[in-house]
């Protein structure tokens, strides 16, 4: 009788442990695909950045061109390279020196 | 109702019993041919009903590899990988569409041509109708929704400094692997490795679910150069204009940082635009500098005198006899442009004078001459790794000529790079000490491993009379920087035809070091055919130096020798009095 018993319970036991596997199997793979579908979006938006760092890098050394920074220097800014003549050159304990 | 009920009962029970064993075998049938296909591993069986599902209805597709970026010793972008998307589809839904109108303006072609293109297609399932388009162009086509037009996601390489770099980049090919330059050089490290994801495809080819990544994409490791764009723009910018000037086939330039053997510039022309592959002129991405050899000629005279310091026989200081002015060897007449008459040995090298070279050649041997040379690094090749690059040759003789000596000594009867060139005098600058070069910036206190080559004392030597030659007696007054003091030697040698040595054919030369208190940048410079009078080292090479070492020294923030410390100091004193 108590042998019984004890099957039935260790039985119904397995039971309910079938049934919450089963439903956590389901809950599990629920949040595999919401994590995938993350992923993708994540994916999607790492895409789109780096479209987009690309093209600012792109443009980035366009305008830093030393080309357009010289044209600019020259032309539009009327630039031009320093003359070596009034070119002075400053001893750094000299400048130490005024500085105290 | 009148029958024996215990009769009843015994017929319908084993009636009951057989039904119910028939019905259960049927089942168990059922159940084994199930166990037997889906579970059992055997012919035909689970695995192979399985491969054929996933061949109906599984797909893997790549993720494609970000490539790394390739940037000068600053960080500017040399080589940038950007998405793309090229646009494909399939010609067997593509036929019969009645949207190709629409389809075609978007791809900006005309409606009978992409007939025509899928027409070419017509027994495939595939077909690219547009290549590397930018996303926003590819959305405009992908928008019009026409079935079987699908896309697919790639990186694209730019060059942001396009021809400017062009040589040393190198290129990649249209599925992103390197083939010319440093993107062939480095392909591995540059190159990611492409992932892969699995996804479940309808009747029609669209992806319905994606089942997963079965491997990520691992990007590329950018590679940081060392080159110095704003160096390497200068230089390119100056060689260029030389170009013009001097009427030039072809040219090239490079300059080293001596003490850490980085080579902060290497230029090139002709040049290409890396970016445009219409009108593509292959010899011109030759990087030159390293690729293309000829006879160094003069510019191999300071370190015949290293070798004839060495000997114990000379100093810079030993009087050499050069007249007449031309000297006879075995029926052959090297002559000087002048009697230089008796001279010192500092003065042969600065006259550039072939009696006195030969003279000392003669007293040497080829032998002490040679084993400088290879000390040197000539004729094996540098540590760069560059594709294409060549060693040079050094000759190898059982016996030696008194002409063959003459000749090696002042640099003719072996070959070198321009690369070679500079990494040579390089020497001199590292007072004696010979720095492996590289093309990748190195780390900040990196360790680098440098090789005795000659003695401290004969390095000072030689860069003295270096500096000389841009003296008022030497040939290379062209090269000099004003407000610096710069060294070099100049050399200008026949092209070697067909038919030997062609005469109103030349390569000029010139290989420099600034600033020359304390050397640091080498420059060499190969102007090759230049015409009209200004044909030599001298005239030809010697001025771009000047323009060149005075872009560097101003770029690199060297303070100009010219500018007088003391009167500095005198004003900075008024100036703090004022205050």
């Amino acid at each position: 009788m108590r042998q019984s018993s004890k099957t039935n319970l260790a039985g119904s036991l397995l039971g309910v442990f079938i049934v919450v596997s089963a439903l956590g199997l389901i809950y599990s793979s629920h949040l595999c695909r919401g994590f995938y579908a993350q992923l993708q979006d994540l994916e999607a938006n790492r895409w789109a950045l780096q479209e987009d760092y690309s093209r600012l890098l792109l443009e980035h050394s366009t305008l830093a061109s030393p080309h357009r920074v010289a044209r600019i220097a020259s032309e539009d800014l009327d630039m031009e390279k320093p003359l070596l003549d009034p070119a002075r050159v400053l001893d750094s304990s000299a400048v130490k020196r005024v500085a105290e | 109702m009148s029958r024996p009920k215990s009769v009843d009962n015994e017929v319908s029970r084993w009636r009951f019993w057989l039904v119910a064993l028939l019905l259960l075998s049927l089942a168990g049938l059922l159940v084994g041919r199930l166990v037997l296909l889906q579970v059992l591993d055997q012919d035909r069986g689970a695995s192979f009903l399985r491969e054929q599902g996933a061949m109906r209805a599984v797909r893997t597709a790549e993720i494609p590899a970000y490539r790394g970026l390739v940037t000068d010793r600053r960080g500017e972008p040399l080589a940038v990988s950007t998405p793309v998307v090229s646009v494909w589809a399939n010609p067997q839904q593509l036929r019969d569409s009645n949207r190709l109108g629409e389809l075609a303006s978007a791809l900006e072609i005309s409606e009978r041509g992409l007939r025509e293109r899928i027409d070419l297609y017509a027994d495939k399932q595939f077909m690219y109708l547009a290549r590397h388009q930018t996303p926003d162009r590819a959305r405009k086509i992908l928008n019009l929704g026409v079935a079987g037009v699908r896309s697919e996601r790639e990186y694209q390489r730019f060059y942001p400094a396009g021809e400017v770099v062009a040589q040393i980049v190198g290129l990649t090919n249209v599925d992103g692997t390197g083939i010319s330059g440093v993107e062939m050089a480095y392909d591995e490290w540059l190159q990611g490795q492409p992932g892969r994801r699995r996804y479940i495809k309808d009747l029609h080819g669209d992806a319905v679910r994606d089942i997963g990544v079965v491997q990520e994409a691992v990007s590329g490791k950018p590679l940081a150069l060392s080159i110095d764009l704003r160096l390497q723009y200068m230089q390119h910018r100056e060689l260029q204009r030389a170009m013009v000037e001097t009427g030039a086939k072809a040219g090239a330039a490079v300059t080293i940082d001596a003490w850490t053997g980085e080579i902060l510039a290497m230029t090139n022309h002709p040049v290409f635009n890396p970016n445009s592959r219409e009108g593509f002129d292959y010899a011109a991405t030759r990087n030159r500098v390293v690729t293309d050899v000829f006879e160094p000629g003069s510019t191999m005279k300071p370190i015949t005198l290293v070798a004839a310091l060495e000997s114990g026989k000379f100093t810079i200081d030993t009087m050499i006899d050069t007249s007449p002015g031309r000297i006879r060897v075995e029926g052959k007449v090297f002559p000087d442009p002048r009697n230089y008459g008796e001279i010192t040995l500092s003065r042969v090298i600065e006259k550039s004078s072939q009696v006195g070279v030969t003279k000392i050649a003669q007293q040497l041997g080829h032998e002490p001459i040679l084993s400088v040379f290879r000390r040197f690094g000539f004729g094996e090749p540098s540590s760069i790794g560059f594709p294409g690059e060549r060693s040079g040759i050094l000759p190898e003789r059982a016996r030696w000529s008194g002409v063959e000596e003459a000749t090696l000594a002042f640099g003719y009867g072996l070959t070198a790079t321009p690369l070679q060139m500079a990494h040579a005098y390089s020497v001199f600058a590292n007072r004696g000490q010979k720095v492996p070069l590289t093309l990748v910036k190195r780390l900040p206190g990196e360790s680098v491993p440098a090789e005795v080559v000659v003695s401290p004392d004969v390095a000072a030597d030689v860069l003295q009379v270096l500096h000389r030659v841009t003296g008022e007696h030497g040939t290379a007054g062209k090269a000099r920087v004003a407000g610096f003091e710069v060294g070099g030697k100049t050399g200008t040698v026949h092209k070697v035809g067909p038919g030997g040595y062609i005469d109103d054919q030349y390569v000029a030369l010139f290989v420099g070091l600034a600033p020359i208190e304390d050397p640091r940048y080498v420059t060499a410079i190969v102007v090759d055919d230049p015409k009209g009078d200004s044909y030599g080292g001298g005239a030809a090479a010697a001025p771009i130096y000047a323009r060149i070492g005075e872009g560097i020294l101003r770029l690199q923030n060297v303070a100009p020798t010219s500018a007088q410390e003391p009167e500095a100091q005198a004003q900075l004193a008024g100036l703090g009095g004022g205050v």
